[in-house]
């Protein structure tokens, strides 16, 4: 089942043509250390802020079952690097490129909740974060002394890697980072635009049993995307089922 | 939230639980490295009028613009919910040297909003979890705070000025807490507010089973801070109610 192909094709070219560009393998070896569960990181602690609700900021996950589209393990930023920004504020985009096997109407919906789920999972000892699934928004503050420790783009996009890695359906995973200008978050938000759309739509569809399309918001949406329609008719299907028995 | 220490002040309208309140959180922060939250719980966000603080968002505007979402229909499951309250609850984050404030603002309008006002105590909760220290500035009853901040307190703090009204209140919040269990609490203590001397308190300690925590006299500078409408973190360290009250939190253990 594919959702986000053309969205992912877009945004690889847009990442190619960006610059400065780095991107490394995830590390295997070095685990940063958690937090406790206590990650909270204060203005008095903080070292440096990505994405908050001052700036301009974008997170985002696509998933696809073409495995030979997703870099396994690679990690990209687009701009400077977490311990070269030590006291700034900065726009944040973050968007997770994921492999999967398996997907079908039935259980996409589920498991992209999972997987969008994971995110809250990160326990990093001098990391916070706070994201927002409606806004496609991500806030991030890191302390001084986690960014003078050398916490960086590669620190967190390895641990976003390893706990994606822990589900059985996911098969690849790709982090990409902007750290660069508000002009390059604003336009990820653009190209991921279409997806947030088909990821409302499918909110929607798993939220409310009525499926009155000529009068839904997402009926344009669900008509341009065929795992969309397959879903809501097997939505449909199983809704008349537990009415009828 | 097993090593958060969290401490409310209740206690009648007027006999400077505020005051007391913003004294506390300027001995927390200034003499301590731990994270000290302070929760404003009054509708008129007076700890943090007395902290210097200008309130941009309260937990109330947050409850209206979830409650706005719902009636439109735009409101998710309750995973989703929680995550959304978090990230406007740290928003609303007033951050300052040494700690942060949340204000809650004004009660709940009319209208059962059951799973809004539970969600955010949930979320309440958490943020507070992160804290070392919680200090919660409530109204007169304690039920509010049950109701709107959190279920459980480790010091339960009732303060009164020598007036009979005053204590009769902090003997019915007492009463509310212990028989009718309204908050949970694991100690619970009275602080004394504008005593003229000692035989004052013996007196009191006739009329209350409370612990008397301490005693603070009627204080100038307080009041002509209050007067003034200056910052009560201002106070000088020289001031007798800060050493009162830094006893108190030592005594609690809140403090070296």
């Amino acid at each position: 089942m594919e959702l986000f192909t053309h969205n992912i094709d877009t945004l690889r070219a847009f990442v190619y043509a960006a610059s400065p560009r780095r991107t490394w393998i995830e590390d295997l070896k070095y685990q940063w250390p958690t937090g406790g569960g206590k990650n909270i990181v204060l203005k008095e602690d903080m070292g440096l802020e990505l994405g908050s609700p001052e700036k301009e900021s974008v997170s985002c996950l696509l998933w696809t079952e073409n495995l030979s589209s997703i870099a396994d393990g690679r990690i990209t930023l687009v701009g400077p690097d977490f311990p070269e920004c030590m006291g700034k504020n900065l726009p944040f985009g973050k968007v997770v490129l994921v492999g999967v096997e398996g997907f079908d109407e039935d259980n996409a919906y589920d498991r992209h909740k999972d997987m969008d789920f994971l995110r809250y999972e990160i326990d990093l000892k001098g990391f916070m974060m706070r994201a927002v699934s409606q806004y496609m928004r991500e806030w991030c503050r890191i302390s001084r002394d986690a960014l003078s420790q050398g916490f960086s783009a590669r620190t967190l996009g390895s641990s976003l890697i390893r706990l994606f890695r822990g589900r059985p359906y996911v098969k690849a995973v790709e982090v990409i980072f902007f750290t660069s200008s508000t002009h390059d978050v604003s336009r990820i938000k653009e190209i991921t635009a279409p997806a947030e759309k088909i990821i409302a739509a499918m909110n929607k569809m798993a939220g409310e049993m009525d499926f009155e399309c000529g009068s839904c918001d997402y009926q344009d949406v669900c008509n341009e995307a065929d795992g969309l329609k397959g879903m809501r008719d097997r939505l449909m299907e199983k809704t008349k089922r537990a009415l009828h028995g | 939230m097993a090593d958060t220490k969290i401490l409310a002040l209740c206690g009648k309208g007027g006999v400077g639980k505020t005051s007391v309140s913003a004294l506390m959180v300027k001995l927390l922060s200034e003499r301590n490295d731990r994270k000290i939250l302070a929760i404003d719980a009054d509708p008129a966000v007076g700890l943090a009028t007395s902290l210097g603080i200008t309130v941009k968002k309260t937990v109330d505007d947050i409850r209206k613009g979830l409650i706005t979402k719902i009636q439109k229909g735009e409101s998710q499951g309750n995973r989703e919910t929680l995550k959304l309250l978090d990230y406007e609850l740290f928003d609303a984050l007033h951050e300052c040297e040494g700690f942060a404030l949340l204000a809650i603002g004004r009660p709940e309008d009319e209208g059962c909003f059951c799973r809004v006002n539970n969600l955010l105590k949930d979320i309440i909760g958490d943020l507070a979890g992160k804290f070392d220290i919680v200090l919660i500035d409530g109204e007169a009853g304690i039920e509010q705070i049950n109701r709107r901040v959190m279920k459980t307190v480790d010091h339960l703090v009732l303060l009164s000025d020598t007036s009979a009204k005053g204590l009769n209140v902090a003997n019915s919040i007492a009463h509310v807490a212990r028989d009718n269990k309204a908050v949970g609490y694991t100690d619970m203590g009275l602080i004394l507010n504008r005593v003229m001397g000692g035989h004052e308190v013996e007196d009191i300690r006739t009329r209350t089973d409370l612990d008397i925590y301490g005693w603070i006299g009627e204080d100038e500078t307080i009041r002509d801070f209050d007067f003034k409408g200056t910052p009560l973190t201002g106070i000088p360290d020289t001031s007798p109610t800060l050493a009162v009250i830094a006893r108190v939190l030592t005594k609690m253990g809140v403090l070296p």
